[in-house]
């Protein structure tokens, strides 16, 4: 049980760090138009996306242990 | 592909980099469709099935699969700290985070190969390891080539390659990675959350 | 914008120095014309084999229970023959060879926008086709081009054949990238979307099709490639899979590649009838745009091949409207094709003969695409020898039809030489009749209960088999007079110059074959191609081919 929870922490403060990371990407990025810098914005979206998945898996609040 | 035996006017490589970018992008539109037809098919067995996972199936750990899953995002915030301090011409801080990018990647991949190995289902024991298997294996294959193609840039800045307005092989590499990590966010939902 | 404001905006692109030595120039060329003649040669090969082997089918069901053939070879030949004719025929041909050839041109561009890949394309092609025939060394698949599993999982040799068809499916995906690309990114100046050749349209939404709906086959096929090799259950109910998954997958790559199949065959019928009857196509966007319609509604229809796998009636219902809808955009595109006609004056050379038979007979196939649309309808004549009717032709009457209507209109651009017009009549003639009185009875032959990929059947049918059969002798042998007008023509093929039909589309506007850097000087436009009777709307086109000539 000590490994799962180590392993939640990590994970927990890693997604609210590297999501902190993207979404000021995602801001830095938001005022350039060219078609490079559309897509990057909404990969930096996504990754936000998955880095609150992950920091909701890590609240213990989905998925499947 | 910078290797042109002329020297290229700026006018000709501006038009050469808008073609090679919407290629590259379609590109990623078509890989994205490959895994979408992949993920149809899981979703069909799944829907098909009396229940999910089959019966004697383990699903793999969800917690060391959270860890992999933020070494694997952190790694596309450090490639996109990476093409960002290219742009303002600080190629230590590049190197320094392309390196960060390749070594979580790698880290990524490590994680996989531990997961892969302590599953005690198989490819072809159910069709749940025929999914999973099939799709993180597709997944990390593509995050090896990304692997590879990480290096070879680096190797490429090392050499000179680029310069402050042509380095169309580093947005290249930044747009797969990021690819790369977000069909990682699909998979991870789908196997581990959904 | 005037002329010099266009010039500007032309490609800043150098012309490289040309090819050396023969490796260069021929074998691993990156000029998009080269690469044509090599997939019109690669296909026409396969061309020649998989026509072979219909004639074997044909010839072993010239009685009902004939010893020509074992079941197994005779299943094997079926499968085989559907495989190369998609795969390694009809697709290549269409994107390969004429998308390569005249495309291009037609957008004033110097060549497509990845050369090398274009070549890389074309050398997928070869390595694939072999791969599939040399299933036949340790048992071919025997259920039909589609190979259907579980079925498909019990021969030796259906890896190979997943291989194959994975390859040339990843030519065909990089084709269609390049190609909309260059048709996206590489148009002359003054070629507004609206002036663009219809050809030129009709190749980008195959691009867009073939870009798209392939890596839906590459999944298809590497999910029956695992499944037969390392045992994985994607498909065998015996292991948990579904059959019904693989033909979904299957076809949702399946449906649209029958559009990638007659798509450009549409572009070329809109590029002949205007130069044959010296008059604008009649509705020029009303075409444009249903070409656009049909490769999006393209992708909504590919369940109406699996009406009889067990469908719920809430699903069969709106594939079966929808399939209806998709033949409105191609009836569109057919009234005005014959509209064009209207007070033209008409030239019978062999291009507009073969669209003419492209005309009728695609139009049949059409109507008995729409009859099969309904639900009760194809319950019953699935599987039958109506299916069978029914795909020939359109596949036969429509795309190998305007194949040849393509490559006797651009035979003289590729080759600098005219084809015989005689030969090339007699084998229209020949080819229409014989092609009509081989499939035609088929539509009978189904309704009356004869099922396809059947080695045996009851002699009830025996009388109209080996009418069929000798029919089909008849329109193999007509192939024989095309390939000896091809051959006959580098020597003896009257010299063609840069415009012999008068046509009025920039692949015109340069030398017959044209120089490996296509133009001079990049072409600017000013109005679109098909206004017959104003004069020619470019500049920067050499004086002596500024001129129309009336041929």
């Amino acid at each position: 049980m000590d490994g799962s929870i180590l392993l939640r922490i990590i994970a927990g403060a890693g997604a609210l760090v590297v999501g902190f990371f993207a979404v000021k990407a995602l801001y830095e990025e938001w005022p350039k138009t060219a078609l490079e810098d559309q897509v990057t914005k909404i990969m930096m979206a996504l990754l936000t996306l998955g880095c609150i998945i992950v920091l909701t898996v890590a609240l213990g609040k989905a998925g499947h242990v | 592909m910078a290797t042109h035996a002329l020297p290229v006017s700026d006018a000709e490589y501006a038009e050469v980099r808008g073609h090679r970018l919407v290629g590259f992008l379609f590109f990623l539109v078509s890989d994205s469709i490959l895994f979408c037809s992949f993920i149809f098919g899981y979703l069909y067995i799944r829907a098909a099935s009396p229940g999910w996972p089959p019966p004697g199936v383990e699903r793999p750990g969800l917690y060391l699969a959270a860890v992999n899953s933020i070494v694997l995002f952190g790694s596309g915030v450090t490639m996109h700290l990476a093409m960002e301090a290219w742009r303002h011409a600080n190629r230590s801080r590049f190197t320094a985070f392309i390196i960060a990018t390749i070594v979580l990647g790698l880290g990524f991949l490590s994680g996989q190969a531990y997961e892969y190995t302590h599953l005690h289902d198989t490819w072809a024991g159910s069709t749940f390891g025929a999914s999973f298997f099939t799709l993180t294996g597709m997944h990390g294959f593509h995050v090896f080539i990304g692997v590879i193609f990480l290096i070879t840039v680096l190797l490429q800045t090392r050499r000179g390659v680029y310069d402050q307005t042509r380095y169309f092989g580093l947005t290249a590499a930044t747009l797969y990675w990021h690819f790369v990590d977000v069909i990682w966010v699909a998979l991870f939902f789908l196997f581990y959350v959904y | 914008m005037s002329i010099a404001q266009l010039q500007a905006e032309a490609s800043h692109a150098h012309i490289h120095p040309p090819p050396q030595g023969f490796i260069a120039k021929y074998v691993i060329s990156f000029d998009h014309k080269v690469i044509a003649v090599q997939y019109f040669i690669t296909s026409g090969l396969f061309f020649v084999l998989a026509g072979l082997l219909a004639e074997l089918v044909r010839a072993q069901l010239m009685h009902a229970h004939n010893t020509l053939l074992s079941p197994q070879t005779f299943n094997e030949a079926y499968s085989i023959h559907g495989t190369a004719m998609v795969w390694l025929v009809i697709i290549p041909i269409m994107t390969g060879g004429f998308g390569n050839l005249a495309m291009p041109l037609q957008i004033g561009a110097r060549d497509v926008a990845f050369p090398w890949l274009n070549m890389f394309s074309f050398w997928l092609f070869p390595p694939a086709g072999l791969l599939i025939f040399l299933s036949f060394l340790y048992g071919a698949p025997q259920a039909g081009w589609t190979e259907y599993p579980p079925v498909s999982l019990h021969t030796p040799g259906t890896a190979l054949w997943c291989a194959g068809v994975f390859l040339i499916g990843v030519s065909s995906t990089i084709t269609g990238i390049n190609f909309m690309v260059t048709i996206i990114k590489m148009r002359c100046p003054g070629m507004t979307w609206t002036r663009m050749p219809l050809f030129t349209w009709a190749t980008l939404v195959t691009a867009f099709l073939s870009a798209i709906a392939t890596a839906n086959l590459s999944a298809a096929l590497a999910g029956l490639f695992i499944e037969k090799v390392f045992s994985v259950p994607f498909y065998d109910p015996a292991n948990g899979g579904s059959p019904v998954l693989w033909q979904h997958v299957f076809w949702f790559y399946s449906h649209p590649a029958v559009y990638i199949m007659i798509l450009p065959g549409f572009g070329i019928v809109s590029e002949v009838i205007p130069v044959f009857v010296r008059r604008p196509i009649f509705g020029y966007k009303a075409i444009a745009y249903s070409s656009v319609a049909i490769g999006l509604v393209s992708f909504m229809v590919w369940a109406h091949h699996m009406f009889t796998s067990g469908l719920s009636r809430w699903v069969q219902l709106p594939f079966m409207i929808l399939t209806m809808a998709v033949a409105i955009p191609t009836g569109i595109k057919i009234f005005s094709w014959v509209a064009t006609f209207w007070r033209g004056h008409v030239r019978l050379s062999t291009p507009l003969l073969f669209v003419i038979g492209f005309l009728s007979m695609f139009t049949f196939g059409g109507v008995t695409g729409v009859m099969l649309a309904s639900v009760p309808a194809d319950i019953h004549e699935h599987g039958t020898y109506f299916i069978v009717a029914h795909l020939h032709y359109v596949l036969v009457g429509g795309s190998v039809f305007t194949i040849f209507a393509g490559l006797y209109y651009w035979w003289p651009k590729m080759t600098g030489r005219l084809l015989d017009e005689r030969l090339g009549k007699w084998h229209f003639w020949i080819a229409f009749l014989s092609f009509n009185a081989t499939f035609l009875p088929m539509h009978w032959l189904g309704l009356l209960g004869m099922p396809r990929r059947v080695v045996y059947y009851d002699p009830q049918f025996e009388p109209t088999n080996m009418f069929v059969s000798i029919s089909a002798f008849v329109l193999g042998a007509s192939m024989l007079i095309f390939a000896y007008n091809a051959i006959r023509s580098a020597k003896y093929g009257k010299i063609a110059g840069p415009n012999p039909w008068g046509g009025r589309t920039l692949e015109w506007m340069t030398s017959s074959p044209p120089p490996y850097y296509n133009f001079a000087e990049i072409p600017i436009v000013l109005d679109g191609p098909y206004d017959y009777g104003k004069p020619l709307p470019y500049a920067n086109i050499s004086q002596d081919l500024a001129t129309e000539p009336v041929a």
